[in-house]
């Protein structure tokens, strides 16, 4: 390509750049505003005054604990999810046996469920078991609901695995563990860190079966933080930015390290194979 | 090789952790929906049996119908959209100066809640004060639409943020599977002499052709039972002009107290994003899948 | 790592997931000794609602120091979350010992599945005399009061001083008056009154007026009861004026895509003149430091106009807020019934001179020291003729549903006076 077409390209590509950072920078000036200008004037605009107090009022609501829990409740649910669907998905593809139709089939069906449908049977189920109020009830909801959708994605990806990987570690008598985890998984790094991207933002941003499964404040997570804000007839809309940034922050730098990995990923496993 | 990767146990110790916690609970729930749907039930008292009366009540309720088509609509932009997102995964993922810069702030959106994204979008679009209409008035545009209040925009206006919200999720997965295809392939063809846009269309696209076929099942079962922006937004408003299918079951669940009904609707939903992929999967099939 | 390991291995991790959870012990009702414990859920969480949320742990404070042995176990939630999980809970016979409920259309399948307990002896008890005249009616089912009210709110038309000021308006007393004041705001610019009908009970408060002033206090009611008809002249004549009001470009535009929240800001960034909406929101024109002084002097109100000289100006739309309720299946409901008659007790003077509240048990307004604006609210409380309970609490969830979007097409000029008339007769008449 020219020189002319590049420019142009770069252009264009900059200027999408700025509209996808835009969001940050206004839900950062969002959440140092009162609710007076939040609603009056541009978004854009600086507060007229930096009401730093929203994030002061946000801790003292009590955040820390939330956030403990959002963390742990998201890695254990993302390693569960990536564990069982690539065990799952490689049962499906590269494993004989006739029913592995009908099993994906199953997966895909467990795709279309709308959450709101499902809420008041798993209340019933948790609460036979006497999981409600109990933060591993979450933790395998989490894991379930997101299972379809990893299995998904990670479909695409073992179709394109060569088969001779899999004949050679048969003929080298390796055993099919060995080489799920010691070759398949491994392999599938770069489709791996997408998955742990993907699951992340949805166990982080979920709300509605914590609200649902959770009533003691210990076990809250971040999402449940937000809900304090929110009035009856009256909302705080600033420290509703200021708990937004706050769970902005770990995610934005998780983010940043798995998405490295999606590129990196290829290159080593390149190397090995 | 085949003794091996058809050892009924292996199989079974793959497949059955994950098998089993979907059977309880999402199948579990699905089940019950659908008896639930056979109920006269406001969710609060006593449950009375009413056969197919509530699924008879659906098939001829016109907002219903109204709710599916505007669904209908969101799969088929959604499903449309994913050209737009494979072209800029395209050259995102060639190697092209700052692109991993630039990879990771196209992706940053999609790490918002609904909550914050419901919050910009309303303030882009409102009326008086809105970002869109002030760049409309100062081009010269005398009366700026009412986005979220005039029945006839508003289904279309809600889909931009929806669209949106979903471009990260899209990108993210085409940028993957492109790096995924093995570099000694598209270089081979460099040399052959095949632009980037041949490289693009000939190479890169067959090798991830599993992956498209993969989001575009994705894009339209996300789509039919989408709900989070609508609900926040415009609560289905004005009048139902875009409520969709999620949003509708939720209002009779939870709002009108009609949880026998809703959950009758919450089935339907399944049956026909269940319906639709299966076309979708026929028409998209081909004998190199077949194989596996 | 062998084979069977890494086997085992998987298998326990899976089984672990299902066994983690089931050892953990129960937390809850009825486990902390020889005491008893009733669970409490409310929708004031601290950070947007600070001074009832303190209110209410002071309450609980007082009353577990009184008794004994009784802990009040609490649960916080918003409002929306706060009905979705309450139903969620009611089908699996989970209700918390005391919570709280809306009045009339939303409690009433509460009562028919035999989930609320009556508070008859409450009520006739030692709350005798408590409650505002008619506030427990619109708790009450076939003559059993199933809920005890909190708040009471009537709906008035705010007004900023200054912008009327400026073009020499005065509070008008009829419609004639009060379409002058609109078509002298409108002329000037000014957007007359500020609407955000994206929640839809904000239009249903305009047309409520219409149809009080038109059609007489208890001519709404009687519709939606089948004792009369929406298809009524009077009726109708209310929705037309709605319309009228539309097409004189009364409302700011855009209003069905806006939310109340929206339009209040509009009114308070002083970008509309007027502002139809309960008496809930009178902390942010007397009391809360958040808005300017400057604004909060500058806002005052009037009662609804007659029209056509037709109609009583003591004549209010509004009604209870929320209310207790006691859980019919409680284990504790004894102690439950009495928290929440020690909580009634305790929360009228307290919610009005600490939160701003206009609660629904009888103050006195000269014995407490409150902004000029709650002495003139309670007091035409105190002289109301009626007060006509929020159409959409009134109806069932189902008819209140097609109210709503009703009210958002009138507004939106979809349709006609007459089949906004019908569709309520048909909706009604599904009820049956």
């Amino acid at each position: 390509m020219n020189r002319l077409g590049y420019l142009i390209l770069y252009i264009c590509l900059g200027l999408v750049a700025l509209f996808q950072i835009l969001p940050i920078i206004w839900l950062f000036l969002f959440s140092l505003k009162s609710n007076r200008e939040i609603f009056a004037g541009s978004p854009f605009a600086l507060p007229s005054e930096w009401r730093w107090e929203n994030y002061l009022t946000v801790w003292e609501g009590g955040i820390g604990t939330y956030f403990w829990n959002s963390v742990w409740i998201t890695v254990v649910s993302i390693i569960l999810t990536s564990l069982l669907a690539s065990m799952a998905t490689f049962a499906i593809t590269r494993m004989q046996w006739k029913l592995s139709k009908l099993v994906l089939g199953l997966f895909m069906v467990g795709l279309m469920i709308p959450i709101h449908s499902a809420i008041i049977p798993l209340f019933s189920m948790f609460l036979n078991v006497n999981l409600i109020d109990n933060p591993w009830s979450i933790v395998i909801t989490y894991t379930a609901y997101n299972l379809p959708i990893t299995m998904m994605i990670l479909l695409g990806f073992y179709y394109t695995l060569p088969r001779e990987i899999e004949e050679a570690a048969v003929i080298d008598g390796c055993s099919i563990h060995r080489m799920f985890f010691r070759i398949i998984l491994p392999m599938t790094t770069p489709v791996l860190s997408t998955i742990v991207i993907i699951n992340m933002i949805y166990n982080w941003n979920e709300f509605v079966f914590v609200n649902t499964f959770i009533s003691s404040d210990g076990y809250k997570t971040l999402t449940v933080g937000i809900q304090n804000f929110i009035g009856q007839y009256m909302t705080d809309w600033g420290a509703i930015g200021a708990t937004l940034i706050i769970s902005l922050l770990p995610i934005l730098l998780a983010f940043i390290f798995f998405s490295n990995k999606v590129v990196e990923g290829i290159s080593s496993s390149a190397v090995k194979g | 090789m085949n003794k091996v990767m058809s050892n009924k146990w292996m199989i079974a110790i793959y497949i059955l952790p994950a098998l089993i916690l979907i059977g309880i609970l999402i199948f579990i729930p699905l089940i019950l929906t659908a008896y639930y749907g056979l109920m006269d039930w406001d969710g609060i008292g006593t449950m009375e049996f009413i056969g197919l009366e509530n699924y008879i009540n659906a098939v001829q309720d016109v907002k219903f119908w109204d709710s599916a088509w505007h669904s209908s609509l969101l799969a088929v932009f959604s499903t449309l959209s994913l050209g737009v997102y494979l072209a800029i995964s395209m050259i995102l993922a060639s190697k092209i100066k700052g692109s991993d810069l630039l990879r990771k702030i196209y992706l940053i959106p999609m790490l918002l809640s609904s909550v914050a994204i419901a919050q910009l979008w309303i303030k882009v679009f409102n009326p008086q004060n809105g970002v869109l209409n002030q760049l409309l008035l100062a081009i010269g545009v005398e009366t700026p639409p009412n986005w979220l209040s005039d029945p006839d925009i508003v289904l279309y206006a809600i889909f931009i943020p929806i669209l949106w919200q979903y471009a990260g999720f899209y990108i993210l997965i085409y940028y993957a599977a492109l790096k995924n295809i093995p570099e000694s392939l598209i270089e081979a063809a460099r040399i052959d002499g095949a632009t980037p846009i041949q490289i693009a269309y000939k190479i890169k696209l067959p090798l991830i052709k599993g992956v498209v076929k993969v989001t575009v099942v994705l894009a339209i079962v996300g789509s039919l039972k989408y709900f989070d922006l609508i609900y926040v937004m415009t609560g289905g408003g004005p009048n139902g002009a875009s409520e969709v299918m999620a949003s509708y079951m939720y209002k009779l669940a939870f709002s009108t107290n009609d949880f026998g009904y809703g959950s009758a609707i919450g089935f339907l939903l399944l049956i026909i994003t269940l319906i639709v992929t299966v076309i979708v999967r026929k028409l998209t099939a081909d004998e190199e899948e077949l194989q596996y | 790592m062998s084979k069977k390991a890494v086997t085992l291995l998987v298998m326990f991790l899976t089984l672990g997931l299902f066994v983690a959870g089931c050892g953990d012990e129960e937390t809850g009702s009825g486990d902390s000794g020889d005491g008893e414990t009733v669970k409490f859920m409310h929708l004031w969480p601290e950070g947007s609602s600070a001074e009832h949320n303190r209110i209410v742990k002071d309450i609980i404070a007082d009353f577990e120091e009184e008794n004994d042995g009784v802990t009040i176990d609490l649960e916080v939630l918003s409002n929306e979350q706060y009905k979705d999980k309450l139903q969620v809970l009611s089908t699996s016979d989970e209700l918390p010992d005391v919570g709280m409920t809306w009045a009339a259309g939303f409690m009433e399948p509460y009562v028919e599945g035999g989930k609320f307990a009556s508070l008859d002896d409450i009520v006739e008890g030692d709350l005798e005399d408590t409650f505002v005249e008619g506030t427990t009616e619109a708790y009450s089912v076939d003559g059993t009061t199933y809920g005890l009210p909190l708040e009471l709110n009537t709906a008035n038309v705010f007004y900023n001083k200054t912008i009327f000021d400026e073009y020499g308006l005065e509070e008008p007393e009829t419609y004639e008056e009060f379409q002058e004041v609109i078509q002298t705001l409108a002329e000037n610019g000014e957007t007359p009154i500020a609407l955000g009908n994206k929640d839809r009970w904000t239009g249903s408060l305009w047309y409520m007026y219409f149809a009080d002033r038109i059609a007489g206090p208890g001519a709404l009611t009687e519709a939606i009861e089948g004792d009369g008809s929406f298809t009524s002249p009077e009726l109708t004549q209310a929705a037309e004026e709605v319309q009228n009001l539309v097409d004189m470009d009364a409302f700011n535009s855009g209003f069905n895509g806006l939310s109340d929240e929206e339009a209040k800001s509009m009114f308070m960034n002083e970008q509309a003149a007027m502002y139809l909406i309960a008496t809930w929101d009178l902390p942010n024109y007397t009391t809360n430091e958040d808005v300017p002084q400057e604004f909060r002097d500058s806002v005052g109100y009037f009662d609804f106009p007659t029209v056509e000289g037709e109609g009583d100006m003591d004549s209010y739309v509004g009604g209870p807020g929320v209310g207790l309720f006691v859980s019919e299946n409680s284990e504790v409901k004894e102690e439950a019934k009495d928290f929440a008659s020690f909580f009634v007790e305790q929360w009228g003077e307290k919610s009005v001179t600490e939160a701003g509240v206009i609660p629904a048990s009888k103050v006195d307004p000269e014995s407490l020291d409150l902004p000029d604006m709650y002495v003139e609210v309670l007091n035409d409380l105190n002289n109301a003729s009626n007060i006509t309970l929020f159409a959409d609490v009134q109806m069932s969830s189902d008819a209140a549903d097609v109210h709503l979007d009703q009210i958002q097409a009138l507004f939106g000029n979809e349709i006609t006076p007459e089949d906004f008339a019908e569709a309520h007769e048909e909706a009604l008449s599904e009820e049956e």
